[in-house]
């Protein structure tokens, strides 16, 4: 409700204070001389103004729920962003350590290549037939017809 | 009198117009790491290769494969626990 937003809230409870002071000045307290020539306009402004005051009263009530609503919505989203933080160093360290242990295997077995295989290059002929191959596979090209 | 009682009803009636307060929540960004592409594998262009170098390159492009398949598996598992976290939010 904006009218609650802009109107200060003591000015509701007034509103309301009076309403219920009104009322109770109409309609119990009518033999006192002074209120007896003014019972009706008494009544009439008490009403509206308890009425008033009421629905006042309601929208203050229910803004302090959606207040509190968006305060508890605002903490879990600050609580998932931490988490959500958290999730993502872990990952990103995850990756870059196991990114680096591929790559130190991958040295290591062109090492053992080198150390192991190196001996069977003069007796192990690589066909060009394997080296096309490899590099349709490596590029995914299917191989053409009639080859 | 009457013009007066219809411009407090009206007022009276529009009070009762919401005003929202948004809670903005957003998906998390993706982490830079996450974002490098795949290299491409390698190809032999020399006509003439022993072995020992053809086995190399094969071996290159192994690895460059797992590296990739590591930086999907990330992938995955970052959406999964990303979404899993951005979900509990408007339980």
């Amino acid at each position: 409700m904006w009218i609650i937003n802009w109107l200060p809230e003591f000015i509701v409870h007034l509103i309301f204070i009076t309403g219920i002071v009104g009322t109770i000045a109409g309609f119990v307290l009518g033999f006192i001389p002074f209120i007896s020539k003014y019972k009706l306009p008494i009544q009439i402004i008490s009403i509206l103004l308890l009425t008033l005051g009421v629905y006042l009263e309601g929208g203050i009530a229910e803004k302090n729920k959606w207040e509190l609503r968006v305060k508890e919505m605002e903490v879990k989203v600050a609580e998932a962003q931490a988490k959500s933080a958290v999730v993502n160093t872990e990952i990103v360290e995850k990756v870059v350590t196991q990114t680096r242990t591929i790559k130190v295997q991958g040295e290591k077995i062109v090492q053992y290549i080198d150390r192991e295989v190196k001996v069977y290059d003069n007796t192990c002929r690589v066909p060009d037939v394997a080296i096309q191959a490899h590099n349709m596979a490596a590029k995914n090209i299917a191989p053409q017809e009639g080859k | 009198m009457m013009k007066k009682l219809l411009l407090f009803c009206t007022v009276l009636l529009i009070s009762g117009c919401s005003t929202t307060v948004p809670v903005k929540q957003k998906f998390p960004e993706a982490p830079k790491v996450l974002l490098e592409k795949c290299e491409p594998l390698e190809t032999i262009d020399k006509p003439n290769i022993v072995f020992s170098e053809f086995l190399k390159v094969v071996t290159n492009n192994y690895t460059k494969y797992h590296t990739c398949s590591n930086l999907i598996n990330a992938w995955q598992e970052w959406y999964t626990e990303q979404k899993k976290i951005f979900d509990e939010v408007n339980k």
